[in-house]
This record gives structure tokens, sequence and C-alpha cells, in this order.
């Protein structure tokens, strides 16, 4: 490259781009503080996500699909993949984060896994480590383009007096963090000012890829087709055009899963979602920065359009590139080389400033995540333990979180500098990003397990990341650093200390694989297999069982926070006092936020759990939830508890929440179990009235023959000389009442004893032609005395039935005194049989009032008399047909009352047929040549 | 406190299970084996048939991805 910008130009739009940055920032802030956020915006929402893209997008891709061809895509469908999952997962994280009051992601997983400090410190050193090399590759890809547009020379940084760029970029970078990722320590750790500077950053990024690929395709080429056709001519480059490079032939059967480019494109999709959950800087913009959840709804299709447009032309520029090149300039520079080249110097200004965006959203959202990570999961919660006295007597914290999280974010830059400067282009810098990538991986299993397995412990999660991490470091950081020649090579080759089973890219003999899809391999199995194994055989505690419950159950309806807190064990009022936790909360939070959370309490008044949680929701805004803990017990142990005693009632505060929960769902059953028992009860209660009735219908009805007994007998002793027509007419009616008494009281005890199942029975094949005869005989008195004609329609030969002929008698008895009863003087009743499959069916009619069809069950019922609902007063125990019915269904027969059919005569549309069925004995085989010969 | 749930316009169980219906098939698709299957040889319009049939998959996702998000 022989042309080259002159640098103090170059310097100049860097500083004067990176300026309006600022200034962006500063109004947003402003525009925030007024009431007008600007960020309250769905698209704006999306477009930060785009942080997601950094040099290694913007530069890397070009190097990446110079060498894969396709392979550079996975690194963008796995986010994709992940944003379709997003109504699922996203949407539960933020809701946890909003109720929990979470400061990153280290602060999640600590919360999560009962305000575990030890895992919150774990995550943010991890995070640190894994991601620091991370950004001083966006250092070195913003020196080397500065290099290149300068004509610095294009491999590599060289030597120079304003070559420090690296420097000079961290610098302005540190600023930019600390002004507005750092400037107050905020309750809701929102950021405006920051997320509208990404979001601007975002646009600019895409606008510089696309200018400079429609300048490649259209400008250096004549469009696509002539450009793939050149590329096309060249088999090396023609090769890049198909799935060989990415993907490798279909794998033979006798090949492992994992080997070769299968295994690498199917690991970088998994990695790549996972990082888009799991680094620090996307989780900061996506969960901590999310001011309302409605913006996941565009996100979902937004953001993966985003990647797709910045990706759209990168094969097109790296196929330029190897084309115009060749191999004299680095693939990793064609997005400046390119547009230089071609003369358009505009272009590659434009091309180096979508570069510096790419870094710099990505350096300043890292280092203020890893900042707030590391001051409070990691700084915090040492202070607090260390130096507890010191801490006490200060009145407010506020500066010292701010200075810590300053020297962090200076620290982290300074560390990626220095990693910079001294890897230079060492093969660990080059391979970072997946190496990174898989770092932050490890957070992945502890984060949705413990969204959606309640059972998922403390113990188990920093089992977890811990072995996932060792084993990153073993198979992917050491090697790594072996390749750049820190470690010996035959660490690789041979493995350490010639252990050809320890090679970190053949673990255990697992040859062959991509080394991507080997670490993962092992990483996974380690991480996931001491998470699962260790929560299975652990027994949290009751505080950590109650925040499990707090993360998997955040959609259900929370239980009234304050009411359950009321009744607070006694031990409550000697603790804190309401002046204690005004003083901690002022301490890290101000005064005039203390004095707004507490107003209206004296501050001699106990806290009591209620303000006791409130303060620590506030100090975990603030510092994270581990550290809001420590906190507030070290500063109440100067006073009246000692700090394990409130950190204990802080958890028995959370169980008391957990116990209500769990109180509700019992009240519930409670309810539920309450219903059935009042249905049950009132059931009985009908029961009980109907035997009351029951009852006094047969006292009744055994009164009234006992009455007239009586009082002609009384006559009949007192009138020795009444005559004796009228002595014999006394009489009789004293012997007709005594039967009706007679049968009243064995009907009751019929009744009994069938209820008792106490009846013998002698069931078997018997004629019922005689028994109906027998039945008719029995019963022919009644329709005489009261006028009725009785017609019987009974075949001579009727087949046998089963059935025991005593009972079979009594129910036509039965049936037959009831339509006699019934049937108005003067009327007709009629008995006759009918044959169906199966069974004999024999129907008693008559000419009464019939039966209302609400009624046709009801009379059967045990205590029902259905005369004083018809005719006004009992006519008769209401057993009758209830022994009938016992009977019939004892015999296997049905019973039941219909209308009677029409026929001649003025009064026999009305009336009732009473019919029953019993079932026929031998073959019923015969039955239809029966029924015919019968008609 | 969940309002956004509440929203009446749709039912957000049917548009979570689309979307994990959605992730199910972009899984399928963007992945090796049919991914070779169809990454066949030849152009399109110039345009590698590979990189045309991947982008216009990735589209595809994305555009039913809007969608599912808007019809009831």
């Amino acid at each position: 490259m022989e042309v080259g910008l002159d640098w103090t130009t170059v310097l100049i739009a860097a500083l004067a781009y990176l300026s309006a940055l600022f200034a962006i920032a500063h109004w947003a802030d402003r525009r925030e503080a007024a009431g007008h956020s600007v960020i309250a915006s769905p698209t704006v929402f999306a477009l930060s996500l785009g942080v997601y893209c950094t040099t290694w997008t913007f530069y890397g891709s070009v190097g990446r699909a110079a060498t894969l061809g396709i392979g550079f895509l996975p690194v963008y469908l796995g986010p994709t993949l992940l944003m379709l999952l997003a109504p699922l997962v996203l949407r539960k994280i933020l809701r946890i984060a909003k109720a929990q009051r979470i400061t990153s992601i280290a602060d999640f997983l600590a919360s999560r896994y009962g305000h575990s400090p030890l895992l919150g410190g774990l995550v943010a050193l991890t995070a640190t480590v894994g991601v620091t090399p991370y950004i001083a590759l966006q250092l070195k890809a913003v020196a080397v383009s500065f290099d290149a547009l300068t004509g610095g020379g294009g491999l590599g940084p060289a030597e120079g007096p304003f070559l420090d760029h690296g420097f000079l970029i961290a610098a302005v970078m540190a600023l930019f963090a600390i002004v507005f990722g750092a400037r107050q320590i905020d309750a809701a750790e929102h950021h405006p000012g920051m997320v509208a500077a990404i979001a601007l950053e975002s646009l600019v990024k895409l606008i510089a890829f696309l200018a400079v690929g429609l300048f490649v395709v259209w400008g250096l080429h004549d469009g696509l087709e002539s450009l793939f056709d050149a590329a096309a001519a060249r088999p090396d480059l023609a090769r890049l055009m198909g799935s060989d490079p990415a993907l490798g032939h279909a794998p033979t059967g006798n090949g492992p899963v994992g080997n070769g480019p299968w295994g690498a494109w199917v690991t970088t999709t998994i990695l790549s979602a996972a990082a888009m959950l799991c680094l620090p800087r996307q989780f900061q913009v996506m969960v901590i920065e999310s001011v309302d959840e409605r913006h996941l709804d565009r996100a979902v299709w937004l953001f993966p359009l985003y990647l797709l447009l910045i990706n759209l032309f990168v094969l097109p520029v790296a196929l330029s590139g190897l084309l115009s090149f060749g191999g004299r300039v680095d693939p990793d520079l064609f997005m400046v080389a390119l547009p230089l080249s071609g003369g358009a110097d505009w272009l590659a200004l434009l091309a180096f400033l979508g570069g510096l965006s790419a870094a710099a959203g990505m350096i300043v959202v890292e280092s203020v995540a890893l900042s707030t990570m590391l001051c409070n999961d990691l700084v915090m919660p040492i202070l607090l333990r260390t130096r507890s006295r010191a801490l006490a007597r200060s009145a407010d914290l506020a500066p010292l979180l701010l200075a810590v999280r300053r020297i962090a974010i200076v620290a982290i830059l300074l560390f990626g500098y220095g990693y910079f400067r001294l890897a230079g282009s060492a093969y660990a810098l080059v391979s970072i990003g997946l190496i990174s990538f898989t770092a932050v991986a490890q957070f992945a299993p502890a984060l949705i397990g413990g969204l959606y397995w309640r059972g998922a412990t403390r113990r188990g999660a920093i089992g977890g990341v811990t072995a996932g991490t060792l084993v990153w470091a073993y198979t992917l950081l050491l090697p790594s650093f072996a390749r750049s020649g820190w470690l010996p090579a035959s660490f690789i080759a041979d493995g350490p200390w010639g252990v050809a089973a320890l090679r970190p890219y053949a673990l255990f003999g697992l040859e062959g694989w991509d080394s991507l899809a080997h670490s993962l391999f092992w990483t996974a199995l380690a991480n996931i297999g001491a998470y699962v194994g260790l929560s299975l055989f652990d027994r949290p505690g009751a505080a950590e069982r109650a925040q499990a419950a707090a993360f998997v159950d955040v959609f259900q309806p929370a239980p009234n926070d304050a009411a359950p807190l009321r009744e607070a064990p006694p031990d409550w009022r000697s603790a804190a006092s309401v002046g204690d936790l005004t003083r901690v909360v002022a301490r890290f939070l101000g005064p005039q936020r203390a004095e707004r959370a507490f107003a209206g309490a004296e501050p001699d008044e106990p806290a009591g759990p209620e303000r006791l949680r409130l303060a620590e929701r506030l100090l975990a805004g603030a510092i994270g939830g581990a550290s809001a803990r420590v906190a507030l017990a070290s500063s109440v142990s100067a006073g009246a508890v000692e700090a394990a005693e409130l950190l204990r009632m802080l958890d028995e505060t959370s169980d008391v929440i957990a116990h209500s929960r769990e109180l509700e769902r019992k009240t519930a059953e409670l309810e539920r179990a309450t219903d059935a028992l009042r249905a049950a009860n009132e059931r009985l209660t009908e029961l009980d009235r109907l035997k009351d009735d029951f009852l006094s219908t047969v006292t009744h009805e055994l009164r009234t023959p006992l009455t007239s007994i009586r009082a002609l007998s009384e006559i009949l002793h007192d009138s020795p000389d009444l005559d004796t027509d009228q002595r014999q007419e006394f009489l009789a009616v004293i012997i007709k009442e005594s039967e009706r008494l007679t049968r009243l009281i064995n009907q009751v005890l019929d009744m009994a004893k069938i209820e008792a199942g106490a009846l013998d029975w002698r069931i078997e094949t018997i004629d019922v032609g005689p028994a109906l005869t027998e039945a008719v005989a029995a019963t022919e008195a009644l329709f005489l005395e009261r006028g009725i004609t009785l017609s019987l329609d009974i075949p001579d030969h009727l087949p046998a039935v089963r059935g025991d002929v005593d009972r079979v008698i009594q129910v036509v008895v039965n049936l037959l005194s009831n339509a006699a009863k019934f049937t108005p003087p003067g009327g007709r009743t009629r008995l006759e049989t009918r044959l169906e499959s199966g069974f004999l069916r024999v129907t008693v009619t008559d000419s009464g009032p019939g039966v209302a069809a609400k009624d046709r069950e009801l009379v059967f019922d045990r205590f029902r008399q259905s005369g004083d609902t018809l005719t006004g007063k009992p006519a008769g125990t209401g057993l009758g047909l209830a022994i009938a019915k016992r009977i019939v269904e004892h015999l296997g027969g049905r019973i039941g009352v219909a209308d009677a059919p029409a026929g001649p005569g003025p009064e026999s549309g009305k009336g009732a047929a009473f019919w029953f069925t019993l079932p026929l004995a031998g073959n019923p085989a015969d039955a239809p040549e029966f029924g015919e010969r019968r008609e | 406190m969940n309002a956004p749930d509440r929203n009446p316009g749709r039912s957000p169980g049917r548009h979570r299970d689309r979307m994990i219906g959605l992730f199910l098939l972009a899984a399928a698709l963007f992945n090796p084996p049919l991914l070779g299957l169809f990454g066949v040889e030849g152009r399109v319009l110039g345009v590698p048939a590979l990189y045309v049939w991947v982008f216009g998959l990735w589209a595809a996702v994305i555009a039913l991805a809007a969608l599912a998000g808007r019809t009831r």
C-alpha cells in the first residue's frame, strides 16, 4: 500500500468522532434527566445489542471468510437462534433482573444461588480473565487499521513515536467509560448516555460496512456477477464459494461426530449463542440497561436483521481482497485496504471510523460491565468483611464505590493494553475471540439451569463454573500460550511431562477433533456434570431455596410482600433500628434517597423485616445482592445485634416469603376440601330431612287405621246394647283396618330387610303367568271396590324368567295397588306383558293423573310420597314403589314409568304406565318367535 | 405487575410457542446435515448458490419472527 492518509487527519477525524459520541451520550443523559428518554425505544434497544459486533466482526469476519468461506457465519447464526428463544428465556431473565435489582451477570448468578459472594466473585474473576484479552484484540485492531490507513504498514504493530494509538484509544475509552458508565451510583444501574452512544455506534459501523461493500462490488468490480466470475476462475478462491472449507464433505461413517469442520460449525454456533447471553457486555445492554421488557419483541427480529445486513458483503470483500492483493495484505485489513487502493480515501476513513465504533462500543460497555462486577461482587464483599470498622466510620460510601469502579475500569483497560503490547500478533491474540466465548459460556449452565431448575444449588453452581473454567484454561488458554511461544511447544504435541493422555488438544486420547469442539465437549462435561451432580446431592438452606423459588417462579403472582411479614418474631424488635438502616442506605445511596425510603418512621423505631428488606433491595441495586447483605450486617453489627444474627434474620425474611407462597397454595387446597365437605354435608342434611318426612308419614299412616280401630272398639266396648248388624259392620271395619296396618308394617319391615340385605332370595327359573294371576287375584278386591276395570293381556305360554316367585308377585301387587290407588273410580287399569331382547316386560297402565316428567325418577325414591304432591293427601307409605324398584334391580331387571299410550276412552289420554323387566331364563333366541305369535 | 403479559391483543403463550417452533426449524436448517445437503455448487444470478441459500433462509427466519409477533 503506497497510498495513505496523513496520520494527523486520521487522528483528528477519530478524535472528532469520539467527541461526537461524548456529546451524544451527554445529550442523552440530559434528555433522560429531563424526562424525555431517548433510549426508551425498541429500535434503540435492538441497535444497542449490536455491541455484539466488535472489530472481530468488522475486520475479523473478512479474515475468517478469506480462509473458511461461509464459515464466518455461525458466530452470527448462534445469536439469531438465541433471539428466537427470547420470549422464553430472555423475558424471564429480564423479569428476574428487575425484581431482584440485578447489576451484572455475576450478581445474577450470586443472587440466584443464595446470595453467594463466593460464586459472584468467581464469576467476576472468570469473566475478567476471559474477556480482557478480547479487549486487547480491539485495541490491536484499531492500532493496526490506523497504521494501514496512514501507510504505516499493515502487518502487525510497527514501531514509531505515534504508534501507541492503542494506548491513546485505551485512555479515551477509559475516560468515556468513567464519565458515562461510572459517574454516579444509581439504584437502577441505568446508563442512558452510554446506551444512546452504543446504538449510534452500531448504526455507524453498519453504514460503514455497507458503504465499503457497495464500493467494492460495484466500484472495484462490475457487480456481484463479475466479482464471483473472477473469483471462480481461481481454483483457490472458487473453493471459498462452496461449502467445503466450512463444512467439509459429509463425514464418512467411521469418523467421530466432532471430527472436521462439522464440529467447528456446530461448536461455534453453540458458543456464540451462549456468548450472546453470558458476555458481560451483552448481559449489560440486554438485561441491565433494558428499560422495558416489551422492547424484546422488536429486538427478536431487528437484531438478527442487523446481523444479516452487516454480514452481507463479507464474502465479496474477502474475495475482492484476495483477488487484488493476493497474500500481500492481511485479510483482516481488507476493509481499509480495498477502498484505499481504489482511491477512495474518504471511504477508507469511514471504514476506519466504523472499526473504531466497533472497538469503542465493545471496550466501553465491557469495561463498565466488568468494573460493576468487580466492584460489587469481588472488591466490596472483601472490603466489607475485612475493613468493616473503617467503613463503618464513613458516612457516605458512594465516593468509595465510584472510586473502586473507576479504578477497575482503568485497571481493566491497562490490563488489556498490556496484553496487547505483550502478545502483539501472537496466536493468543488472534484466536482470543472464540476462546473468550468459551470462557463465558461456562456461566450458561448455571444461568439457564437456575431459571428452570429449582433444585440447582450454590455448591453445584460453584462446582460447575470452577470445573468448566479449569478445563477451559487447560484445553484452550494454556495451549494458546504454548502456540504463542510462552510455553514449550511440546506441551501441545506430547502433553505435560510427556504424558500423552494429558495433551490439551487431545485430552484422554480424544483425537482428531477441532480444538474448540474438543474444549467445548470437555468443559461442558465437567461443568454440567459438576453442576448437576453436586446439586443433586446438596441440601440447600431455607434462604437459598427461597431465592431459587423467587427466580424459577418469577412469573407466578407474588404474594403480597408486606402482608405475611407483619407478624415478626419477637427477636426482630431487639434488632436494627430505622436509624441504623437509614445510615447504611445513606452511606451508599446518599442521604436524600435514604430519607425518602424511611420517611415517616422514628429513628429509634425497630426496623422490622419489611424495612430491612427494603434496605436490602435498595442496596442490592447499587452494590449487588451479595454485598448488600454483608453491608447491612456489618453496619448494624456495631449496634445491638451481631452480624451473623442479622444475616440469619434476612434469610428468615426471605424464608417467610417462600413460606407464605407455600401457605397460599395450601389455603387454596383447603378451600377446595371445604367445598367438597360442604356439598357432602348438604346431601346428608337433605337425606335427614327426607327421613324425618318419611317417619312422620309412616306414623301418620299407622295412626289413621289405629284411630278408627280404637274408636270402633271403644264404641263396641261401651255400648253392649248395639244391634247385631251395627256390631258386625264395626267389626268388619276393624278387621279391614287391622289388615291395612299389618300390610303397612310388613312393607316397612320388607324395606328395612332389603336395605340391610337381610332378605332371603330364592332365585330360580319361574313361570311368570301364574305369578301374575296370583297378584291379580290378590288385588282384584281393590279394583272391584273402587269400580275400576282391570283388563289383562297375558299370553298363555310365557317363557320362563329368572326370579323369585314371591318377590315378583310382590312387585306386581305393589304396582297394581298403586294403580288402584290413583285411578279414579270408573277408570281402567291394564296389565300386559311384552317380550324384549332377552327380557320380559310387564306393564301396568292406569288412567289416573299420570306422573309428571320431573317426578319420574323421584317416585321410586324410598321416602317419596307421590300421593302428597298429586292429591294433597298421603295415599300410601311411599314404600311400595321403592320396594318394587329394589326387588327388580336385584333380579337383574329395570323399572320405570312412562305416559300411558293414547287409547280409546275419554280419560285414556292421561295416566301412567309403570313397567318393569325380568331377564329371560335359558336361550333368548326363542323370544322373537314368541313375540310374533303373541301379536 | 404482570401487565405486559395481559395485553389483550395477543396471546403470549401462542407467540412463545411459535417462536420455539421457529427456533427448532432454524436450528435444523442452519446446521450441517441440511446445510451441506442444500449447499450445492452452482450460481444464482452470479452469486454462489450456498451463499444465496444461507442468506435467504436467514432472511426468511427473520421475517417469520417478525410476523409471529404481529399476527394472532
